[in-house]
């Protein structure tokens, strides 16, 4: 069908726009106050001047830090070809000074055909990054270090942002030094000496104002009218997005889902899954894609994980729910099993169980989660006389048994008296 | 999709080595795929061109009891963003809803796909495939389905419980490609009924096809028996063959397990220990309920801890107790053990030989110091069995039976 | 035996997609062997041979023991180790896809991997839960066959492993033979049926018999208690070589001169045997004649005759689960023959109510109520035809070599069978009740046959059933020492550590302490002076009171004065340390706390704690 086939290229459109960070962040980049602009400038002031500087990019994750810093850097290589080196580090992969070092050091060798040994040590590969700065600042190219999840690089000793920055000062280099970190306090996490080394520039990443989103939604999700999709499709399609974006229960879902989860990243998950919901057979967006989107986001774990469970694990938690009412605030399983054959002696079902099916279903319970041991003895002691506590609250536990299907009676019956 | 198999093993300690192999290993298999598929006019360079490489983890819950989880975690987590290769794709596969993962480096949130349990159709469903005779498996997943479903709704315990459970239920059948009607529906639920409630309370299963094993059936079994004689560990004897010593011990360390520390005096003066029930005066509501809360306390902490030296102090009154009252009994002197070192001797070797049976567990500290504490590990059942083969009065020495 | 439809291609194969995910076909076949011993020494060989045997039919084996399953190394102990069975090689970094390829390579896929766990208890339970959840995945790539061992119950593999591990095992038990059946089986190749000569005094048999029951239970020991009684035996008696001649060497002349011994020197030794003594010499030179020879073929014959009938009993007691051990025992003791069948003979040939002879026994010797022999015979009166017949085609076998009770038995025999041959053809309970009385007529005359047969069994045990110790010559080939086997048995190591610390000279032997003076001289080794002081006090030491006393022994000056070189004329060569120097205060510190560790790590006593910090505590008494 011609309308499922457009559908279906409209969304792999969409769906690259989201999935590229280029195209998400470049308009939000062309106002001359954007951390984009700001962040351009310092860098190629500072390639301009040939000076040092040092920035820090902060922001909740997935607010476009890296996006931002990556846009910024292949513009300024586009600009300044030939002088510019960039060396990315990660505070997951290199916090350790040892091997962080080793990354520059390769990566420098690699930007400069240089034969990297690996064998080098810790004195050979620091050597060899101040040696490098000095060229560098000598030949008027500067290196830009990106660091980040720089908050890691603040662990410890500190050795490595150190003997960085101190370079910085004492040898003839030009250099950036870029950090990028979610904890927004990570320069008071520097040590004395050195934050005063560090200029105390700082930009923040702020999560998406009511229009900037508004805008972004309509920079995304709109088809463009000169490209391979026919025009009417896309005009049409670009019609229906508009008055679902005026609608109010949609700006609704928005600000609901923006409430808990603020950043762009966010967002763009959310279209994500709402564009994949499209209904190809109609071939546009409709309103329910997102309301699903929303509900699939917005999960209760703990409730789907009791709603898995079996009647036997389901009588198991409320047993425990009736020791921890009871104020019996720590437990073992052989306890679970008195409370269980005292409920069975007072309401008497057809679901008493033998012990080892009852720890079956015990261990079924702490596999997903819904109850854990408080102790972390290990291996000494056996299963059954571990204390266990129970992780879901029992409001969810009640909401779980109501919700449950084919639950029998005395369940509830059960938790109510309790 | 494709399946190609890359045989590459490396050792590498740190994960910046680990990101670095990767991506390289990653980027020549990508290229070998493109080269392999002839590139489309449409595509242009550097985008997705639609073969894309997926990174599968299993188990991933797993991870959470390394060394170093949380590093491990966010590390995993962000491997695609580390890699930032458009190529690859990355699924995580775990048995524990996501809200496990959280950790307060921050989250990067993933696209949730849940995979809910089985309903009682979908199970019905799943198991009927690869049946050879529908009908006849859908008559039996009428009976068991719905008890089994109370006790487990994972599709690999029932399918394993109910394929024994099936071959019995089919017994009576001499043609399994026949279609049961209603009337061999009803006969072949009343054969298969008394199966059912035994299968429901047990999770391991043996068979027993040994030749004499059926011989030794024949004598005791009636007809009508249960399948628990088949079993083999019904009998009120113990099936494996200790010596008296060790025995004695088993029985020792089931005490100091289960008894607290300060009834000892009492229960094992020079009497032997029958003293026990002068104790038992009128009980008041305070004596009741303190009685409870001590009974409740023993359940929840388990088997308790003692040192060697109260151990080896049971096990010689005990002895001493036990032979006293043989040596009345039996005149037989030539066939018992000589000397009042008969018993005593070896004990420590007797020791290590439950340990290493999983009778006693170590739970101590420095041997030199003599602090070394051990826990019993045997069910009552089990030390009432070892008790009542020497003919030993256990019920008169446990604490609050 | 299940084989797949398809074999997988190689990628397939070796990797871990695809994965399986139908449950019944991820189930490793599992062999549970019940080993119905609480200790592992016993079956060590086993398994062993359990794996050669399968080799032999061409599986690929690998045998784990539990110390691989332990916490520390994690189930990649257990991979590294399958993998240097199989390939032979050690890797650092074990996986699963190495083992999967490389039965691969190995050709025709018709022959499964056996693994044998040979001891489950002691494994830890979720390292073994894991490796089985894990070979369960790769089940179809590499078909794995589980043999695990078990001690104690079927019960174990359920409160061992973790329930998402058990489901993917599809158990199949064996049951091994009990201890005590192959306590007897040893008991009857070895002891009975006299492969070797030796024998085994009533004593030490009850000593072994206690140990095995009450003591160590396994049968290892009782073994090399059998080994230790053979070496002594034959270290300690000088004709033990006789023993050749029991097995059919006549030639003993000759052998005893190849040994220095002249035929006079050995004929006095042989007489000189307290049971030649008893006997009297001269009673023995007229029934044995005068060789030692004929002695001893008189022994074998008696011998034989022995073992014929507790066979016997054996065969009558198993109905009743009567062990070998305990017959073998009881037939040892020698006051119980010489009980049962007084000097005055004859008398008690008459069978007249014969089941009475046992009790009246009894009347004179209290021990005899509970006897297993006695046991034995009483069970026989309650067999029922059928067991009899068997019992008795199994005595016809025994008793070829002895032509008085084998006519007996044959009699016996062809009397039961007629009897069969009278209701033969009709099942017991079919009969209807016109039949009653008849069948209470057979049920008499089978009572009849069983009566005859008890008696049978109780004249060949009063007759035929005379012990090695009450033949002459016994000595020769019977082992009697107790103590001995006791001693090298059991040991007694704690003790020997006092004796030796408290009488040191003894092993030392040095000149300056001697025998008979209890005194401490300083020379002594600082360990045994102080565990000598320590014997004064009780159960605690006072750790000031035992260093004074340590110091001033240590201070003490010898009183023997100076020898030595100081009495050589020239004062050149006299030495400069002809004075032993006083000990400083520092160095005699030093010396004790070394000498209190050093009875410490013997075990004899316990260090201070915090509760007691100034006195140690004795922990080894009873010398």
């Amino acid at each position: 069908m011609g309308i499922e086939n457009l559908a279906e290229k409209a969304q792999i459109l969409i769906r690259s726009r989201l999935c590229s960070p280029n195209f998400i962040f470049k308009p939000l980049s062309d106002s001359s106050d954007s951390n984009y602009s700001k962040l351009k400038f310092i860098i190629s002031s500072s390639i301009m001047e040939a000076c040092n500087n040092s920035i820090l990019l902060l922001g909740p994750r997935g607010s476009g830090k890296v996006a931002v810093l990556e846009l910024v850097l292949s513009d300024l290589l586009e600009e300044y070809p030939d002088t510019i080196t960039v060396i990315r580090l990660n505070g997951l992969l290199h916090s350790e000074d040892n091997s962080a070092l080793k990354e520059i050091a390769r990566q420098l060798c690699m930007e400069h055909h240089l034969l990297f040994s690996k064998m080098a040590s810790f004195d050979d590969n620091s050597q060899f990054m101040i040696a490098m700065l000095r060229e560098c600042g000598l030949a008027h190219k500067t290196v830009i270090f990106a660091l980040d999840e720089f908050d890691l690089f603040a662990q410890g000793k500190q050795r490595l942002l150190y003997s960085l920055l101190d370079a910085m000062q004492t040898v003839t280099s030009q250099a950036v030094v870029v950090g990028v970190s979610c904890r927004l306090d990570a320069d008071q996490l520097l040590e004395k000496r050195v934050r005063s080394r560090f200029s105390h520039r700082k930009l923040l990443f702020l999560p998406p104002s009511k229009e900037d989103v508004q805008r972004l939604l309509e920079h995304i999700l709109s088809l463009p009218m000169d490209s391979s999709l026919a025009c009417d499709y896309a005009a049409e399609f670009n019609e229906k997005l508009q008055s679902i974006l005026a609608d109010k229960r949609f700006k609704e879902i928005i600000s609901n889902y923006l409430n808990s989860n603020s950043t762009t990243n966010h967002l763009l998950r959310f279209l994500f899954i709402a564009i994949s919901n499209m209904e190809l057979k109609s071939g546009f967006l409709s309103l329910e894609n997102f309301k699903a989107a929303l509900s699939s986001i917005q999960r209760q774990p703990k409730q789907e994980c009791i709603k898995d469970c079996s009647i036997l694990e389901l009588y198991i938690l409320v047993c425990m729910k009736r020791l921890e009412v009871r104020e019996q605030n720590s437990y073992n399983f052989s306890s679970v099993m008195k409370e269980y054959k005292s409920v069975h002696d007072s309401f008497p079902t057809s679901d008493y169980y033998a012990q080892n099916v009852c720890l079956r279903a015990f261990e079924h319970l702490l596999q997903r989660e819904l109850i854990c041991f408080t102790d972390n003895r290990g291996h000494s002691q056996s299963i059954e006389f571990r204390q266990v506590k129970l992780v879901v609250s029992y409001a969810e536990l009640q909401e779980g048994l109501k919700s449950y299907r084919s639950c029998p009676v005395s369940h509830s019956h059960n938790s109510i008296c309790f | 999709m494709r399946l190609m198999v890359i045989r590459v093993q490396r050792r590498c300690v740190k994960p910046s080595d680990f990101v670095n192999f990767l991506r390289g290993d990653l980027t020549s298999v990508i290229e070998k795929l493109k080269s392999l598929k002839k590139v489309g006019p449409n595509k242009s360079a550097g985008k997705p061109n639609g073969n894309m490489l997926y990174l599968i983890f299993d188990n991933l819950e797993l991870i959470r009891e390394w060394d170093k989880s949380s590093t491990a975690l966010s590390f995993m987590f962000n491997l695609y963003d580390v890699l930032k290769m458009h190529e690859l794709g990355l699924i995580f596969i775990s048995n524990t809803s996501p809200d496990t993962y959280y950790s307060n480096m921050g989250y990067t949130e993933h696209v949730p796909v849940y995979f809910p349990e089985y309903t009682e159709d979908d199970l019905r469903q799943i198991l009927m495939r690869n049946q050879p005779n529908r009908k006849l498996y859908s008559s039996f997943l009428d009976v068991v389905l719905r008890p089994f479903c109370r006790t487990t709704r994972r599709v690999d315990e029932l399918s394993t419980a109910f394929s024994p459970l099936f071959r019995k239920y089919c017994e009576p059948l001499s043609d399994l490609a026949s279609v049961p009607n209603e009337e061999m529906k009803r006969r072949l639920f009343s054969h298969f009924r008394p199966h059912i409630a035994p299968s429901l309370n047990e999770i391991f299963w043996v068979p027993s096809k040994s030749s004499t094993e059926a011989e030794t059936n024949k004598d005791t079994t009636r007809k009508g028996s249960t399948r628990k004689s088949e079993v083999g560990d019904h009998f009120a004897q113990i099936d494996f063959h200790m010596s008296t010593s060790a025995k004695y011990l088993l029985i020792s360390a089931f005490l100091a397990s289960r008894n607290p520390a300060t009834l000892d005096a009492s229960l094992f003066d020079s009497t032997g220990g029958s003293d026990s029930r002068k104790r038992k005066r009128k009980a008041s509501e305070k004596s009741i309920e303190q009685k409870e809360v001590a009974e409740q306390e023993l359940l929840m902490k388990g088997p308790g801890t003692f040192p060697l030296e109260r151990l080896l102090a049971i096990f010689q009154c005990i002895t001493s107790a036990a032979d006293s009252f043989d040596e009345d009994e039996h005149e037989n002197d030539d066939l018992r053990a000589g000397g009042d070192g008969g018993l005593m001797s070896d004990v420590l070797l007797q020791l290590s030989s439950l340990c290493n049976a999983n009778f006693i567990i170590k739970g101590g500290s420095c041997p030199l110091e003599g602090s070394t504490r051990y826990r019993s590990t045997v069910s009552e059942d089990l030390a009432l069995k070892v008790a009542r083969s020497l003919k030993f009065p256990l019920p008169n020495y446990l604490y609050r039976r | 035996m299940i084989t797949s439809f398809a074999i997988p291609t190689f990628p397939e194969a070796t990797g871990s997609f695809p994965m399986v995910t139908d449950a019944t076909s991820k189930q490793l076949f599992t062999g549970l062997v019940l080993t119905k011993n609480m200790e592992f020494v016993d079956d060590l060989l086993t398994f062993e041979e359990l794996g050669s045997y399968l080799k032999s039919q061409g599986c690929h084996v690998a045998n784990l023991s539990s110390l691989e399953f332990s916490v520390k190394n994690g189930i990649g102990g257990c991979l590294r180790s399958i993998l240097r069975q199989f390939l032979m090689i050690t890797l650092d970094a074990a996986d699963v896809s190495i083992l999967a390829t490389w039965y691969r390579e190995q050709g025709s896929c018709n022959n499964p991997v056996v693994i044998i766990i040979e001891d489950l208890e002691r494994c830890c339970g979720s390292v073994l839960s894991d490796f089985i959840i894990m070979l369960s995945e790769w089940v179809l790539k590499i078909p794995v066959v589980l043999i695990m061992g078990i001690a104690t119950t079927l019960d174990a593999p359920k409160s061992i492993l973790q329930s998402n591990a058990l489901h993917h095992l599809c158990p199949c038990k064996f049951i091994l033979g009990t201890p005590l059946e192959r306590m007897d089986a040893i008991v009857e190749a070895v002891l009975v049926k006299q492969c070797s000569g030796f024998g085994i005094s009533h004593k030490v048999a009850v000593f072994m018999r206690n140990y095995f029951v009450s003591q160590d239970g396994t049968i290892t020991s009782f073994i090399r208690a059998l080994k230790i009684a053979c070496a002594q035996h034959f270290f300690v008696e000088p004709l033990s070589f006789m023993i050749w001649f029991l097995l059919g060497d006549d030639n003993l002349m000759l052998q005893g001169e190849k040994y220095g011994l002249s035929p006079e020197m050995m004929l006095k030794h042989a007489l000189s045997l307290p049971s030649c003594q008893s006997i009297g010499s001269d009673k023995i030179a007229k029934q044995h004649g005068e060789t030692i020879v004929n002695g001893l073929a008189e022994l074998k014959k008696l011998q034989c005759q022995w073992s014929i009938v507790i066979l016997c009993l054996y065969e009558a007691g198993k109905c009743d689960k009567v062990t070998l051990l305990d017959l073998f025992c009881e037939a040892l003791d020698p006051d119980s023959f010489k009980s049962r069948a007084p000097d005055n003979g004859g008398g008690l040939e008459n069978d007249s109510g014969g089941s009475r002879d046992c009790y009246k026994h009894q009347q004179y010797h209290t021990t005899r109520n509970s006897g297993f022999i006695c046991q034995a015979v009483q069970k026989l009166r309650d067999l029922p035809a059928v067991q009899i017949c068997k019992l008795l085609k199994g005595w016809e076998k025994y008793t070829v070599n002895v032509p008085q009770i084998h006519e007996k038995v044959k009699k016996l025999l062809s009397e039961v069978k007629s009897e069969d041959g009278k209701g033969s053809g009709q099942d017991l309970s079919t009969i209807s009740k016109r039949h009653a009385s008849r069948k209470h007529l057979k049920i008499e005359d089978s009572k009849a046959v069983n009566e005859k047969a008890a008696k049978l069994l109780e004249s060949m045990v009063r007759n035929y059933m005379q012990p090695l110790e009450c033949a002459a010559f016994h000595e020769i080939v019977c082992f009697k020492n107790v103590n001995a086997l006791q001693t090298a048995l059991i040991g007694d190591p704690r003790r020997r550590i006092q004796v030796d610390l408290l009488e040191v000279q003894n092993i030392i032997q040095c000149s300056c302490c001697s025998s008979s003076s209890n005194a401490l001289l300083p020379s002594m080794h600082d360990s045994s002076i102080l565990y000598t002081l320590a014997q004064e006090h009780g159960d605690l030491i006072n750790l000031h009171d035992w260093y004074q006393s340590f110091k001033s022994v240590a201070l003490r000056l010898s009183n023997k004065g100076k020898r030595g070189p100081n009495y050589s004329p020239s004062p050149k060569k006299r030495k400069a340390t002809t004075k032993p120097a006083k000990p400083s205060e520092a160095s005699i510190q030093a010396r004790f706390c070394r000498a209190v560790t050093e009875l410490q790590i013997t075990g004899l006593l316990r260090m201070p704690s915090k509760r007691r910090p100034d006195y140690v505590q004795r922990v080894a008494f009873g010398l």
